[in-house]
């Protein structure tokens, strides 16, 4: 009952259509989503701006002028933002400190993404005993609160910014972990795997060669969204004292100073927070927008 | 005969991200009192929201248009309100998965008495005993046991009685079975279709919604062919299993087995 | 129930012993300790410091003392406070950050259940889009930003409620610190509860009551919640620990006389059984809502046994 003819037509019109990866296309369909694409434009002008910026701008970040103290957004003086307590310039300290936020976010991240991806995919992949102790101790992870592990640390072994990257990362694991297992079990399940095995190839293979590119997208999703969680955590650092030191400088630190003195100077706490605000809602976004796009089930 | 439903050009649209999509197109047919009509076509063919627009459960983003009559009521003129007062009480409805079509976290029997007590305005009690005559019905055993059972302790046959029952529990006029035997196996799928000719006897009309020919060479009176979005073919079911007129109607009769036929 | 029970006990012991192990060595392993930083002493009255608060013996054999003492109950002690014992400390802290805790968690809890469950029903119109936009503020403004923005608002250009102190837990003294701590919580379960109230919708079994002509509250009621609200059930501890996390910087934003204070002053003056004694408290604080979270999840969904 095959109609030959039919089917190689059909043959010969989808070997014309050209093929599309699934990532380029998950990119075409976040440019559509707009949310995602102002996201992307206002993340990408943030960061650039953090980057090069201070290098257009003639105050320095440590730069303190007594003679300039508390002064309001000023377009005239050159300190766009005004200045803080100290006469320095906000906008250059913005900058300065978007440069440590975003940094520490994007740092913080990878390793807690290091952890946890191979944490969950071992957990998931080998299964059984190794599995059920493995989350028995996320578990138990999950139930400490976390962040005021990070608090003792931070006391404990100085205010060093390395560490704080570490501190962050280590505690930041545990949700990649849970999702990535969770995403490799499914995955070990698919038929494409049982022919790799069937194949000989060894667990690891199977683990570096197929299962974390089939991750990938999930990972690159939670990336997004981890990266705003550990902005704040830092900020919620630094606004405790315990985050990167003077004369250095964070959002989180701007942001802690500025609600010191926000009723005599307001543009102390709006700027700083709206940076930060404005970097995380874009994150968000994005994150949002490539969950979305990922997902091609949902479109 | 008497003619319980009576459907006029229906048209059911979805939007979608890709446009606007017609599922069923210029749709005309009718349903006689006490028959069981079977709705033959493949997946996709537009049988299953032909009768999910009738009673008004369309997904949110379809929409319905053209004429439907059943208790001398247009059915795609009502409110929200007033289909609902229909739905479940004159209209029963049964659905393809047993195992999902049942609320996880609600004992079999709140979820039998509730029809009765929403629609017919019993109480509990008398709620409680109709359950139990329409499990007896659908020939579930140790019924007292099994309405304080939630759904995840059964089997899917046992479910899918179930679902017939709620079906049954405010003496509808006309059940919609949307595939009610594919997710089951095969003797399942028999204790199935023995109930449902059972329900006939009592006068109650049934539209069997199906991909297998061989479910409705066995219960049907009269069939109808759909293919993509259109009636292709109707008629009784003797005439048209054997002496198909259209050629997609012999398409899917060539995908029976020899031996069926 | 009680093998429930047993089973979080036995997760529950191991867990606070780590913790306190893990708290003792590491505020040892830091140079210097609570009394280094004040003037030098004769070494004589420093011995006999360090005696009192069992310092001079192996530090295995002050764990011991610590851990024996702990479980009983007795928290030691404090080095800082020097009038007072850990246990005092935290007792007059508890009222006020359980108070703050308590309201924080259930105005999160109901509020972000409900809008999550209307902006779900009213998917993709504008009161749904609204509720979002709130969402969204909640989880980019943290609540150190939002605090400060708040009590510049209402408290200095209105002049409607206390920007600081507890006025012995007076309503207006508690509502700007409730709502900034609820803020991002209620922000996270009310998109949690959006996410899975849809899930819900779109399952068979809304399909089959719809069929049945339920009106669509009673729908919502009976069949839709109880499934919708276990992914909120299992984020109860995680939104806890958030909210204590949260409580620290908000009782010294509003300056509240609660433990969150102790913690922040205990953890910088090295305060070795303040900051433990706070850590410990925590942790039981959370384990117990885990348990809670646990018991609540076996009622609700009959497919966990509760005493499974």
């Amino acid at each position: 009952m095959i109609n030959t003819d039919k089917n190689e037509k059909l043959i010969k019109k989808a070997l014309s259509v050209k093929g599309t990866s699934l990532l380029s296309d998950a990119f075409k369909r976040l440019i559509k989503n707009k949310a995602s694409l102002s996201g992307l434009v206002i993340l990408s002008i943030i960061t650039l701006l953090s980057i090069f910026g201070p290098y257009f701008l003639k105050f320095d970040f440590y730069e303190t002028d007594w003679n300039s103290i508390y002064l309001p957004p000023d377009f005239e003086s050159g300190h766009y933002f005004g200045t803080d307590g100290n006469g320095r310039d906000l906008l250059v300290r913005i900058l300065y400190g978007g440069r440590l936020s975003l940094t520490i976010g994007i740092i913080a991240t990878l390793v807690s993404v290091l952890i946890g991806v191979t944490y969950g995919t071992i957990s998931g992949f080998f299964g059984g005993k190794l599995d059920i102790t493995m989350m028995r101790i996320v578990e138990i992870l999950y139930a400490m609160p976390y962040l005021i592990f990070v608090i003792i640390l931070m006391v404990i072994f100085g205010r060093n910014i390395y560490l704080l990257f570490l501190a962050i990362g280590a505690v930041e694991w545990l949700t990649m972990a849970r999702i990535v297992r969770g995403q490799t079990i499914s995955i070990k399940e698919k038929e494409f795997i049982e022919a790799s095995r069937s194949l000989g190839q060894s667990s690891s293979f199977i683990i570096l060669k197929h299962i974390i590119p089939n991750l990938a997208g999930t990972i690159i999703v939670y990336i997004t969204l981890m990266v705003p969680s550990v902005i704040i955590l830092e900020s919620f650092l630094s606004f405790l004292g315990l985050g990167v030191q003077e004369p250095l400088t964070s959002w989180g630190v701007l942001i802690s100073e500025g609600s010191r003195d926000m009723e005599t100077a307001w543009w102390l706490l709006i700027f700083p927070g709206l940076f930060m605000v404005l970097t995380l809602a874009s994150l968000n976004f994005i994150g949002d927008g490539l969950r979305d796009a990922l997902d091609p089930k949902d479109y | 005969m008497d003619t319980i439903l009576d459907v006029k050009n229906l048209i059911v649209k979805f939007d979608t991200t890709q446009g606007e999509i017609t599922a069923v197109n210029n749709v005309s047919f009718n349903i006689n009192k006490g028959e069981c009509i079977g709705i033959a076509g493949e997946s996709g063919s537009g049988k299953t929201q032909t009768f999910f627009s009738i009673t008004g459960i369309l997904s949110d983003n379809g929409k319905a248009a053209g004429e439907v009559n059943f208790n001398n009521l247009n059915l795609l003129e009502l409110s929200e309100a007033e289909l609902s007062k229909i739905r479940g009480k004159d209209i029963g409805f049964i659905f393809q998965d047993p195992m999902t079509s049942l609320t996880p976290h609600m004992k079999i029997g709140d979820q039998l008495t509730e029809v009765s007590i929403f629609h017919d305005k019993k109480s509990k009690s008398e709620s409680i005993k109709k359950a139990k005559e329409v499990l007896d019905k659908v020939r579930l055993p140790r019924i007292n046991n099994l309405i304080t059972k939630y759904q995840h302790e059964l089997s899917g046959g046992m479910r899918q009685r179930i679902m017939i029952g709620i079906s049954l529990m405010c003496n509808p006029k006309l059940i919609i079975a949307d595939e009610p035997t594919t997710a089951l196996d095969v003797t399942t799928q028999k204790d199935i279709l023995k109930i449902f000719s059972d329900l006939q006897k009592e006068n109650i009309t049934i539209a069997l919604i199906t991909h297998d020919i061989g479910v409705l060479a066995e219960v049907s009176d009269n069939i109808i062919v759909m293919n993509e979005g259109s009636i292709v073919e109707k008629g009784k079911t003797n005439k048209v299993l054997v002496e198909p007129k259209h050629d997609y109607t012999k398409h899917l009769l060539s995908c029976v087995p020899e031996w069926l036929k | 129930m009680i093998q429930l029970l047993f089973k979080r006990l036995t997760i529950a012991i191991p867990t606070l012993i780590i913790i306190i192990a893990f708290v003792f060595f590491l505020m040892r392993l830091a140079p210097g300790g609570p009394f280094t930083n004040e003037r030098a002493l004769p070494p004589e009255i420093e011995q006999k410091i360090n005696q009192a608060y069992d310092l001079d013996k192996p530090i295995i054999h002050q764990f011991g003392i610590y851990l024996s003492k702990t479980l009983k109950g007795d928290l030691g002690p404090s080095y800082k406070y020097k009038d007072f014992t850990v246990n005092e400390l935290i007792a007059s802290g508890f009222p006020v950050s359980i108070t703050l805790g308590l309201s924080a968690i259930i105005l999160s809890l109901f509020l972000g259940c409900l809008l999550g469950i209307i902006a779900a029903i009213k998917k993709n119109t504008a009161i749904d889009y609204a509720v979002m936009g709130v969402s969204l503020v909640g989880i980019c403004v943290p609540s150190f930003v939002l605090a400060p923005i708040l009590s510049l608002i209402f408290g200095l250009y209105f002049g409607l409620l206390p920007i600081s102190g507890w006025g012995n837990g007076n309503i207006y003294n508690l509502i700007l610190p409730v709502v900034s701590l609820s803020l991002p919580q209620i922000a996270i379960i009310s998109r949690m509860m959006r996410a899975s109230t849809i899930e819900t919708l779109n399952s068979d079994f809304i399909k089959t009551a719809r069929s049945k002509g339920l009106p669509k509250n009673r729908i919502i009621r009976k069949h839709v919640i109880r499934a919708s609200i276990l992914p909120v059930i299992d984020y109860l501890a995680p939104a806890t620990a958030g909210l204590m996390t949260g409580s620290i910087i908000i009782e010294q934003i509003f300056g509240l006389p609660g433990i969150g204070r102790y913690f922040v002053v205990g953890a910088l003056q090295r305060d070795y059984t303040l900051v433990s004694g706070v850590m410990i408290l925590y942790a039981s604080l959370l384990m117990f809502l885990i348990l809670i979270s646990d018991i609540l999840r076996a009622l609700l969904d009959p497919r966990v046994k509760i005493n499974d």
